[in-house]
């Protein structure tokens, strides 16, 4: 199966898109977590509205990089109106394909020493 | 279901969220909701108002992003759906399609003509300024006794409403100079006719004040279609010399590819150039009319303006001439706009073909919904399925309405290459109502509009069949059957459409049975002339070369006795026109009229002057004709100029003019009493000026004593069209200069002068036709469907001891039921509507009886037919099979 090509086929995602992969990357989350998650992890530079999220996760959903998950929290923590989201073997490649693309695209940045002052070093 | 103690801010929420498509909602809606209300809560905590409104912001800008790529793959997903069924029902999509592109079609093809002559404004920069303007003589019924010279230098010098005033008239002159003399259609101008149009040379230039002065040198125009056809487009022709009527004539310039209104010509040239119009008695007389007269209203101004501005100059030329204008004539002058003018005659027979039109789409309409319940039918069980799997009504709608919309689009493509390839038909048709023929063709406002058809169509249908899902299809779940209760839905409603089909069927076909009828009785009429073996031509002299009536008699004489040596001729004849002309079936009787008063007899104060038509001919014209003689004698070799002026009237003016008194030896004059003309003899009425035309009043005066003969008239022995080559000869031993052309037999003449009617029937017989068809398939398909669906039924009557010869009349029956239903409300709507088509019929009343006993039979027996396949195939039913199946 051509997996890799599969991947690439996606790319380059939208940021929306890759920050709700990361933030499924440890483990699964309901969808309000995830925007909480996103917003928590970049300083709310990154702030997804319940309609972008939702559209998010249903394009991620149904191209397979996501699942809904079977498993739920404890009775007393649950909200039965949620749904866990868990990202899939194949989200995972393609958030990893992603992260490459973007790092490759870092390192040629920085050859061409575009930032005066190597800021990640 | 709206809670009312819901925050607003969530029921804002939940309005806001309905814009993203159903699925989409099923699935992630409560979610959607439980996220913005934690999402809200945190944002009043944090920032209050401030931070409420940026999240109100994101969240609307989210949604807004979101609707349409979901609304979009919901599309896409829907499309291939519908494309995996229209595959999976390859006959009722091929039926389906087939049916609404012959209605969207006939709609299209008939849009593009209504658009291009009654919707679109001329191809003129500013079009709607331009009008024509007519003198009438009301009380004699002339509607436009054209202009003379000094009748368009009054008008130009004394209205007010118009800023340019241009004078118009078409002759045939011979061209020579570029290979064989050539018969060129002349459009005779003012300089500044083009200016006036706004029309503007392709080569060269356009006519100029200049070119119209008296002496000026000839100069000609030509238009775009003889350049190019007759010339090759030559690049080079600027400059060119030709001669026409002994003069020679420089090529000035090369109009563009407009339309020409009010004639199409093959060149023009200006006013002064023309040896009739700038003749010394022709330029100062008030009486010698011939010319049109267009005008173009200063901004602003109205047509209504225009017209009184120009009967009170009439008014004032009747009081300053009174010899001109005699009293009570009627003598007026009106200006319409030229748009209207020029689509008048065509207006009541386009409607009544788009109307037409439109009846089909609908037929089609009701076809199609009908096929496609008859396929819900089938379908029950799948929308039940998916509807069990959570689609919704309304996502159940939008999948019925991809597909109908589909089925539509498709039906529009093919309409619109149907109406392409029809186009060319069309336009030579309208062409024979409308000089704007020319500019009929599919622009994107048609397709805007074949668009729209096929939207609309798929929403009427798609509806029809979406509105039936409504009802609960978890009941045809639970049923085993194909949905006995639904079914018996479905059938009502399909009956209901048949009946419809049937009655706009027979709407249609009752219009286009009239038109039939009327063309029939038209076809059946006495003109009043033997037209069989008579040959006509225009014999195009160039009469510059023969100067006075002596010269004249002697080359008409030569001519006449040339053609009569010629083997196979019985009699020939010259006249100014012929019986069915096309110029005269287009100008009608008014073309050929002049006002005379008989002697002897005054006009009372308020009478208006006898009036009549008038054709100069030779003496065996009657013979060669076959008109009979009723009284006194026929004009004779003896009628020449020098001898008494004698005239032969038609019995519609010995009715008219003498009801009770012998017309022979009475005198009449039609110039106020100078010159004195006797009636010799009285001959039967022709009816020249069309089929449908009651004669009017005819004088017929010796053509020795009256204007240059313009056609040659010859009766042969054998096929006349054989006999063509042999006589034009004959006129070239004459006159090698002369032109023949417009060679024509007088029945391809009668038949040409019904042109008209007979295209109207042919099309609404072609539309009715069409509906014929898809309403009897409608009612087939419907019959034979109702009966596989109630094959267990049946089955049950027959092995109740039903004798199969019952049920086929019990389906007989059915089938005849809806049929007389529509036949009857087909006939109601008819009584009504067909009033609208009684100017176009001839001597059959709208309501004939005839036609719509005929009709209804023609449409009964129809779906007698169509009903009585499915009704042996019911009457065939095996019990055992029915009662074991299912």
């Amino acid at each position: 199966m051509p997996k890799k090509r599969e991947a690439e086929s996606f790319l380059p995602l939208t940021p929306a898109m890759f920050h709700i992969l990361l933030a499924l990357a440890d483990g699964e989350k309901h969808g309000y977590a995830i925007l909480k998650e996103v917003a928590r992890r970049t300083d709310d530079k990154v702030r997804l509205s319940a309609g972008t999220l939702y559209g998010n996760l249903s394009r991620l959903e149904s191209s397979g990089l996501i699942a809904e998950s079977n498993r739920r929290p404890e009775i007393v923590l649950d909200d039965e109106r949620r749904r866990y989201y868990l990202l899939t073997e194949f989200g995972r490649e393609v958030a990893v394909a992603e992260a490459e693309r973007m790092q490759e695209a870092l390192g040629q940045a920085r050859a061409k020493h575009l930032f005066r002052k190597e800021k990640l070093a | 279901m709206q809670n009312p103690k819901l925050p607003h801010s969530q029921k804002l929420f939940r309005a806001l969220v309905r814009v993203l498509p159903f699925d989409f909602r099923t699935n992630y809606e409560g979610e959607m909701e439980g996220v913005f209300r934690e999402q809200h809560r945190e944002a009043e905590e944090r920032g209050g108002f401030l931070e409420a409104l940026r999240l109100w912001k994101e969240t609307i800008v989210g949604i807004f992003a979101t609707a349409p790529q979901e609304h979009w793959q919901i599309l896409v997903g829907d499309c291939g759906y519908a494309f995996r069924m229209m595959r999976k029902n390859l006959w009722f999509t091929a039926v389906a399609i087939l049916t609404l592109a012959l209605g969207i079609g006939a709609n299209t093809a008939i849009f593009s003509v209504v658009h291009a002559v009654l919707l679109r404004p001329l191809p003129y920069p500013q079009g709607h300024q331009l009008v024509f303007l007519r003198q009438q003589a009301k009380k004699l019924g002339i509607e436009d006794m054209q202009f003379s010279v000094q009748e368009i230098l009054d008008y130009r010098a004394q209205n007010r409403t118009l800023s340019g005033l241009v004078e118009y008239h078409d002759m045939s002159f011979t061209l020579f100079g570029h290979g064989d003399p050539e018969r060129v259609r002349t459009g005779v101008v003012s300089a500044n006719y083009f200016d006036l149009f706004g029309v503007k040379a392709l080569l060269g230039r356009t006519l100029l004040p200049d070119d119209d002065r008296p002496g000026a040198p000839p100069v000609l125009l030509l238009s775009y279609e003889y350049w190019k056809n007759n010339f090759g487009s030559d690049p080079a022709i600027v400059g060119k010399t030709f001669e026409l009527n002994d003069k020679v004539h420089t090529v000035v310039g090369v109009l563009p590819p407009v339309p020409q209104y009010p004639n199409e010509n093959d060149v023009y040239m200006p006013t002064s150039a023309c040896p009739f119009r700038s003749n010394k008695t022709h330029v100062e007389s008030r009486d010698m009319r011939m010319m049109e007269v267009f005008g173009r209203l200063k901004p602003g101004l109205t047509i209504e303006q225009a017209s009184a501005d120009f009967s009170a100059i009439a008014a004032g030329l009747k009081s300053a001439y009174p010899k001109s204008y005699p009293d009570d004539i009627g003598f007026t002058s009106v200006a319409s706009p030229l748009q209207e003018e020029l689509t008048h005659t065509a207006r009541p027979t386009l409607l009544l073909l788009l109307a037409a039109a439109a009846f089909v789409l609908l037929i089609a309409c009701a076809n199609v919904a009908n096929l496609t319940l008859a396929r819900m039918a089938r379908r029950e069980r799948e929308l039940a399925v998916r509807s069990a799997l959570g689609a919704g009504r309304s996502r159940l709608l939008r999948q019925l309405l991809t597909e109908s919309l589909l089925l539509a689009c498709a039906g529009g493509l093919l309409g619109l290459l149907l109406a392409y390839s029809s186009l060319t038909l069309i336009t030579d048709f309208v062409g024979r109502l409308t000089p704007r023929a020319r500019e009929i063709h599919i622009d994107s406002q048609v397709l805007l509009f074949t668009l729209i058809a096929a939207v609309g169509t798929s929403i009427v249908f798609g509806t029809l069949s979406a509105l039936l899902s409504r009802t609960n299809l978890s009941s045809s779940l639970k049923d085993g059957s194909s949905g006995a209760g639904l079914g018996r839905r479905h059938n009502r409603m399909r009956s209901t459409l048949i009946v419809c089909q049937i009655a706009f069927s027979f709407m249609l076909l009752i219009g286009a049975g009239l038109m039939v009828r009327s063309l029939i009785k038209l076809q059946q009429v006495d003109a009043g002339i033997v037209p069989q073996r008579v040959l006509a031509m225009r014999t195009n002299f160039n009469w510059a070369k023969y100067t006075g009536p002596e010269t004249t008699e002697v080359v008409v004489q030569k001519l006449l006795e040339r053609v009569k040596s010629e083997p196979g001729v019985l009699s020939a004849a010259v006249s100014s026109r012929y019986p069915f002309e096309p110029e005269i079936i287009t100008g009608g009787p008014e073309s050929v009229s002049f006002s005379f008063q008989i002697e002897g007899r005054a006009l009372e104060a308020g009478q208006a002057p006898p009036v009549s038509t008038f054709a100069s001919v030779s003496p065996d014209y009657f013979t060669t004709l076959g008109i009979p003689l009723k009284a006194g004698r026929l004009l004779a070799d003896t009628d020449k100029s020098k001898a008494p002026d004698v005239v032969v009237i038609n019995e519609s003016a010995r009715r008219k003019y003498w009801p009770n008194e012998d017309p022979i030896g009475k005198r009449v004059s039609g110039d106020g009493g100078e010159h004195w003309v006797s009636v010799v003899g009285v001959v039967g009425d022709v009816r020249e000026f069309g089929l449908d035309r009651t004669p009017p009043p005819e004088f017929y005066g010796a053509q020795a004593q009256n204007a240059q003969p313009a056609t040659l008239i010859v009766r042969t022995a054998a096929e006349p069209r054989s006999m063509a080559r042999a006589i034009t000869q004959a006129v070239h031993d004459v006159d090698s200069q002369t032109a023949v052309t417009h060679v024509l037999t007088l029945e391809q003449a009668r038949y040409e002068s019904m042109a008209s009617p007979r295209v109207t029937a042919s099309l609404l017989g072609t539309f009715a036709g069409l509906a014929l068809v898809i309403a009897t398939a409608g009612i087939g398909g419907i019959m034979a469907l109702m009966v596989s669906q109630r094959v267990r039924e049946i089955g049950i009557r027959i092995a109740l001891g039903a004798r199969p010869a019952s049920i086929l009349r019990m389906v007989l029956r059915q089938g005849m039921l809806l049929a007389g239903l529509g036949v009857a409300m087909g006939a109601a709507g008819a009584f009504v509507l067909t009033g609208l088509v009684k100017s176009l019929l001839f001597e059959v009343p709208p309501t004939d009886i005839l036609t719509f006993s005929a009709v209804g039979a023609m449409l009964l027996s129809a779906a007698a037919l169509a009903s009585y396949l499915p009704a042996r195939r019911a009457s065939a039913i095996d019990p055992t099979e029915a009662l074991r199946a299912d």
